[in-house]
């Protein structure tokens, strides 16, 4: 029964560790425990309280859970995503003995173990240095059981809604507005929630709760799931002439519609943008009115993270394509990058909206500002991701010199924004991050038509 | 008039130590079915794509139609066809809209008209709307060869074009073939398949393990009463 599960968890290895080689692959739980540190380090009693940080910690796992926890949509494209085709055990059930269901709960055991040593551990790891050394004493398994129960909670929790959602998208969406909606009693009660509760007064009962009500979530998930592996032969009608003619602007017109087409008729679609976008955009705009950076606008800082999660829809736009599907056709890498830079700038002009629907709670006042803050960040981390990462960000955020690499670059430019946000030399860096930007993306599109095409 | 379609020259190709392609030259001129032989893992794929663009040689030059394939890898591209070895059509297109894609790619006009054709000629009209991840590999086959010949390349490099393709449209596409250098065109295509060599092409090259064994005229093996196979399997053993 566990040989399942053993492949997986090798199989996973050993793919992250061809492409980046064992050293590297191994050293970037190393960078998240150096980065906790750094983080805990500096900003514990000088900015924020234990308390205020270890929630945020909890917050900052929550949101992992929610974003990747999308499970039941995404279904065998989340495990092609990180597998490819030649998968592998996870698509065995084609020609093994096994059924669907238990690879699938095996899949998610998997990414939970895969999460727990990657992410939770070394980072718990590097906060818990950094307090010991400033003479703060928290227990150890206490802090790493919380959040790694409020991390399986927020991905059960997210797993089930992206699960009801291929049964009823009207339902989900529902939930999902009356959320936004009640976000402030929401939150208001987050300490209700069983998994910190047991952080702030450590006792069975809350554990037994917590463990609980995750479980009952993602077994009722893996046992609505449908991962469909039936060639359905489904028949569309031929949406690129209608798009190209509503994107007829650009250059890259048939592109975009390729990139749009991909999106709207991959497992998700709509849901995607739900997970990766709506739903951390809303816990931001909790963890924010917290109220621990005192000294920064509150709209403006809102608006910096804003562009550095919508960064992450690159991921989502560049994830059907390989550049061996285009190496035989006359077109330069560089060209395909320009035209996922355009689909993102349409996708992520949402959040414009987003923000001025922020500026009515927050303060119309700050609204010009708050819009440059977030053009001005989100082109930058874009930028640095396509010349880190060119078309694969997905599989390259593994590697940790190119992970180290994109925190160092990208990170100060926030903390510099925010710092300055209250400041005239804000409209300055903006600009100036905006024109980095700009050359960097000049520079990357040389670079990847250098490259020689590997994948 | 340039005669000589593809002249390489010492093309060698390193993956780290391993020697994938060794110093092969070849010169084929217009005209020619050519095709290139090879037991598996011989090289044909990769001096394809050096010929193409694709790849760059670690040494050793290219020209094809007169372009230094080198140099200008994109401009090759826009001239010839290219069947991969690997049908791996974007995802959740259509056939009927990947054809339309290329089309675009490589800014035809008429591109129903041409589209049209090749679904008709190929005979998979009914599979337009499915998309490419769902095709049978067959199907996806011909949509590759659709994609090579829809903007009528004088130069098309094909690789191992014939595998899925059922008895009926092998047919069907080997008269297209050899009507197709009628005309002036030229086929440079990769295979193992020794029957089809032998029965469609003009010339052929053997290789193993990335290096020129022979190259000649099908003809002159014929009137040395050889079969291929007999020949291929003498000449790769050795
Ligand atoms: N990107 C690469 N990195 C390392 N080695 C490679 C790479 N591409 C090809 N090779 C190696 O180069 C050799 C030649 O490969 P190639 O694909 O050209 O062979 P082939 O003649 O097309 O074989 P087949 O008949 O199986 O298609 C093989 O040994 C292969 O493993
Ligand atoms: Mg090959």
């Amino acid at each position: 029964m566990f040989e399942t599960l053993f492949g997986m968890v090798k199989e996973e290895w050993r793919i992250h560790s061809s492409l980046f080689g064992n050293f590297l692959f191994a050293s970037f739980p190393l960078i998240i425990l150096a980065f906790s540190f750094l983080l805990s380090f500096y900003t514990l009693n000088n900015i924020i309280t234990l308390n205020k940080l270890l929630l945020i910690y909890h917050c900052i796992f929550i949101l992992v859970g929610l974003s990747v926890g999308a499970f039941g949509i995404l279904g065998r494209e989340a495990m092609n995503r990180r597998f490819g085709h030649a998968s592998l055990i996870a698509f065995s059930s084609r020609t093994l003995p096994l059924s669907e269901k238990f690879i699938f709960l095996n899949f998610f055991i998997k990414d939970l173990i895969y999460y727990f040593i990657l992410w939770i551990l070394p980072f718990v790891a590097g906060a818990y240095i950094a307090f010991t050394i400033k003479n703060v004493y928290v227990n150890f398994f206490v802090i790493i059981a919380s959040i790694f129960m409020s991390f399986l909670a927020s991905l059960s929790f997210s797993f089930f809604l992206s699960t009801i959602y291929i049964y009823s998208k009207k339902l989900v969406i529902a939930v999902i507005f009356s959320i936004i909606l009640l976000s402030k009693y929401v939150f208001h009660y987050i300490e209700m929630l069983p998994s910190i509760s047991f952080m702030l007064k450590p006792s069975l009962e809350n554990l037994i709760y917590s463990l609980l009500i995750s479980c009952l979530l993602s077994l009722t998930s893996v046992n609505l799931l449908k991962v469909d592996y039936a060639e359905n032969k489904k028949r569309y009608k031929n949406m690129v002439i209608s798009l190209e003619k509503f994107l007829r602007f650009s250059r890259y017109k048939d592109f975009i519609a390729k990139d749009f087409i991909d999106l709207n008729r991959s497992e998700g679609g709509l849901a995607k943008l739900i997970f990766s976008l709506i739903l951390p955009t809303i816990l931001i705009w909790f963890i924010l009115s917290l109220n621990f950076i005192p000294f920064a606008d509150f709209l403006i800082v809102f608006a910096i993270m804003l562009g550095a999660i919508s960064s992450s829809t690159y991921n989502w736009i560049t994830e059907f394509d390989v550049f061996s599907s285009y190496s035989f056709l006359p077109i330069k890498v560089s060209s395909i990058i320009k035209s996922k830079i355009a689909t993102y700038s349409i996708i992520n002009s949402l959040c414009f909206i987003i923000l001025f629907i922020a500026s009515i709670k927050a303060g119309l006042s700050n609204l010009i500002p708050s819009l440059m803050a977030f053009a001005s960040v989100s082109s930058y981390v874009l930028a640095m991701n396509i010349y880190l990462t060119g078309l694969h960000p997905n599989i390259l955020l593994y590697n940790s010199k190119i992970l180290i690499q994109y925190l160092l670059l990208t990170s100060p430019i926030l903390l510099i924004l925010m710092f300055s946000s209250k400041s005239i030399l804000f409209y300055f860096f903006v600009l100036a991050v905006l024109a980095i930007a700009y050359l960097i993306i000049k520079k990357s599109l040389e670079k990847w038509d250098k490259e020689e095409i590997v994948f | 008039m340039i005669d000589i379609v593809i002249s390489a020259n010492n093309l060698t190709k390193k993956f780290g130590n391993f020697i994938a392609v060794n110093n092969l030259s070849l010169e084929i001129k217009k005209g020619e079915l050519f095709g290139l032989l090879g037991p598996n893992g011989s090289g044909k794929t990769t001096t394809i794509k050096m010929m193409t663009g694709q790849l760059k040689p670690t040494s050793g030059s290219v020209d094809v139609l007169g372009v230094d394939a080198i140099a200008q890898p994109i401009r090759v591209r826009e001239i010839v066809g290219i069947i991969p070895e690997q049908e791996s059509p974007p995802s959740f297109l259509t056939a009927e809209e990947y054809l339309h894609f290329v089309a675009k790619i490589r800014k035809l006009d008429n591109i129903e008209e041409k589209c049209d054709y090749w679904f008709d000629f190929l005979e998979f009209e009914d599979q337009r709307q499915i998309l490419c991840k769902d095709l049978s590999r067959g199907t996806r086959q011909k949509l590759m060869f659709a994609q090579a010949f829809l903007h009528e390349p004088k130069l098309a490099f094909i690789d191992e074009p014939l595998i899925n393709l059922d008895p009926i449209i092998q047919r069907k596409v080997k008269d297209y073939l050899l009507g197709y250098v009628k005309k002036g065109g030229t086929i440079f295509f990769s295979t193992h398949v020794l029957e089809i060599a032998e029965e469609i092409c003009t010339q052929i090259a053997i290789i193993d393990k990335g290096k020129l064994l022979y190259q000649g005229r099908i003809k002159d093996l014929k009137k040395k009463r050889q079969t291929l196979e007999n020949f291929f399997l003498k000449l790769v053993k050795e």
